[in-house]
């Protein structure tokens, strides 16, 4: 059997130093730039102007991708995860984007003390992992939870009556529009149980029933099982922006509510396919404009050393007895 | 209704001693249209455009996960009466050999174990809920064990011109024959099962589905699977979808592969 194929995979560089930094395929220039923004656009909440679907909803409906680099570092996006500071984190540090943590004012996320310790302890250790604690779990391909999967690869949305659908690189949210209750609170879901309704060009979710276990990135951050996520995706007139703007409420890990902005834009025909912002495949329709679609996601099955083996989580051994 | 007095059952059995031999209300109210059936079919939910519309919450009801091959209950398998046109598998005699030394070992090379995704048909079949999302391109299925995630094109496009790119649930391009949808799925590799008990294919397989309603709540599914490398001739799984009705009923992600890990986060020892 040909267990580990190199497909679309997460394929991660075995065991070595800082080997937590997945190898990437280069993004065309074009796109490079729009990961690199070194703003995040002010988007107001306003009435909706653009295209709706025959459902009401505004159609926001096709491929996005996030502008200021990835979840390697939560709170300085450019700089770099730990252990392995980027090029531009040399820089003076208004040349390079703004923290994601919109407020407090600091850019800083308001840990209480222990909080703080876990996930200092956890970007100290992120280089040289040797405990399994501090493998990031998006290495063994755990989905990518809220909020990190817009930080993510690239991502499509999909919109039917009464929901909005993200199918992102590592799992899939389903946000339901039609205002019924929560799962109930025993069940802990790596995406939680998302429930959302439009307000003007804005969808404004909220999050329950979360597991804190995806963590925000290769600093640790983090937030726990108690916590609720406010989210509010506000899109341009345009439809070819929108913030995601979520406010994290944890008084067990945070001294009080705080919220993050993670800017994204619209990918479209018009831009490279590059394996990540915009992970697509061509369409086959000869003399047709060149389109692209969604091509299948796959990780914990291509997974080489991260999804198991690494540091005492077993690799062949069944996980369920169902 | 002039008996609406009675108790219920009392008034059922009044109209059903009265419906026969004298002409039931359709026909009274429709003179000259011909007999009414005995019980009207519900109407199909239909898209805007007019196609049938699968949207929603469907669960296999049955046994054909354990086994596609008619079988008796054992410990680890209820018993079955078989989904197969055919009775049995139509292996090719090398095949029928793997197919045996898999079912020795189901116990621990079943990829299901380690959650997996299941692939095409299995994980239509699988004994959990899976959310079909409809829009005329496309139908997308959102199956709740694993990370299983399909599109079904249905655009009229044809599958990519990059082939052998041996995907776990292969290409799956859709088009509608009257009121079924038929999909044409290939370029598959030989890493998924079909069931618990070792059925397998190669990465030469080529599976057509038939998605077809029945009434608002059933869709008839069938699947045919040709694969010259394992069967020596096509042969047809049909399972009856039922849709999830409970009260307030939702897919729960079921990211099962990631439990062996799950409990070292947040910044915890784990176990």
């Amino acid at each position: 059997m040909k267990r580990f194929l190199l497909g679309t995979a997460l394929c991660l560089a075995p065991l070595a130093a800082n080997a937590q930094t997945a190898p990437q395929p280069a993004p065309s220039p074009a796109n490079a730039a729009s990961r690199w923004e070194k703003t995040v656009p002010v988007i107001a909440a306003s009435a909706w102007t653009g295209p709706r679907l025959p459902d009401g909803q505004p159609d926001v409906s096709g491929f996005w991708s996030n502008t200021i680099s990835n979840h390697s570092n939560f709170t300085d996006p450019q700089a770099g995860p730990p252990g392995e500071p980027s090029a531009a984190a040399k820089l003076p540090r208004d040349q390079r984007a703004p923290s994601r943590v919109s407020d407090p004012a600091d850019g800083q996320i308001p840990y209480l003390p222990a909080a703080r310790a876990l996930q200092e302890d956890f970007a100290k250790n992120f280089p040289n992992p040797v405990k399994p604690r501090y493998i990031e779990p998006l290495a063994r391909c755990a989905p990518a939870g809220v909020p990190k999967s817009f930080m993510w690869h690239g991502y499509e949305v999909r919109q039917y009556p009464g929901y909005v659908v993200f199918l992102f690189d590592s799992g899939t949210r389903v946000i339901k529009l039609d205002g019924s209750p929560h799962l109930p609170p025993q069940i802990k879901l790596w995406n939680g149980d998302s429930r959302g309704h439009w307000e003007g060009n804005t969808l404004v979710v909220d999050v329950t029933n979360n597991n804190g276990k995806a963590l925000f990135g290769r600093n640790g951050d983090f937030m726990s099982e108690n916590a609720t996520v406010a989210e509010r995706f506000v899109f341009d007139a345009a439809g070819q922006r929108f913030n995601y703007i979520a406010t994290f409420t944890d008084p067990t890990v945070y001294s009080r509510p705080w919220t993050a902005m993670i800017p994204a834009r619209r990918f479209t025909a018009s831009d490279t396919p590059d394996g990540w912002h915009f992970d697509v495949k061509p369409v086959n329709q000869p003399r047709k404009p060149m389109r692209y679609e969604h091509a299948e996601r796959i990780c914990a099955e291509n997974n080489g050393p991260f999804g198991g083996g690494a540091v005492g989580v077993p690799s062949e051994e069944a996980v369920i007895s169902r | 209704m002039a008996n609406s007095t009675l108790k219920p059952l009392g008034a059922a059995l009044l109209l059903a001693a009265l419906a026969w031999p004298v002409s039931s209300p359709a026909q009274t109210r429709t003179p000259g249209t011909g007999p009414a059936p005995a019980t009207a079919p519900a109407a199909l939910p239909r898209t805007a455009e007019g196609k049938p519309d699968l949207s929603g919450i469907w669960q296999v009801l049955g046994e054909a996960e354990y086994d596609l091959e008619p079988h008796a209950g054992r410990r680890d398998a209820p018993p079955g009466p078989g989904v197969i046109d055919t009775g049995t598998i139509p292996y090719r005699p090398e095949a029928l050999a793997q197919r045996l030394r898999n079912f020795e070992a189901r116990g621990k090379d079943d990829p299901r174990l380690k959650c997996f995704v299941l692939g095409v048909p299995r994980g239509v079949y699988y004994q959990a809920p899976f959310q079909i999302f409809q829009r005329p391109v496309d139908l997308t299925l959102v199956h709740q064990f694993g990370n299983q995630v399909r599109t079904i094109h249905t655009d009229g496009l044809l599958h990519p011109e990059e082939q052998h790119q041996e995907l776990w649930l292969g290409d799956s391009r859709g088009h509608w024959e009257g009121d079924t949808l038929v999909v044409d799925v290939t370029d598959f590799n030989e890493e998924t099962w079909l069931d618990r008990a070792g059925n397998y294919h190669s990465e030469e397989l080529h599976v057509t589905e038939r998605w077809k309603l029945i009434d608002a709540n059933t869709i008839d599914y069938s699947a045919t699977l040709e694969d010259p490398k394992v069967y020596t001739r096509p042969w047809t799984i049909s399972v009856l979808l039922h849709r999830r009705r409970d009260k307030g009923f939702q897919l729960i992600e079921d990211y099962c592969y990631t439990l062996d890990y799950a409990p070292f986060y947040p910044h915890k020892e784990g176990k």
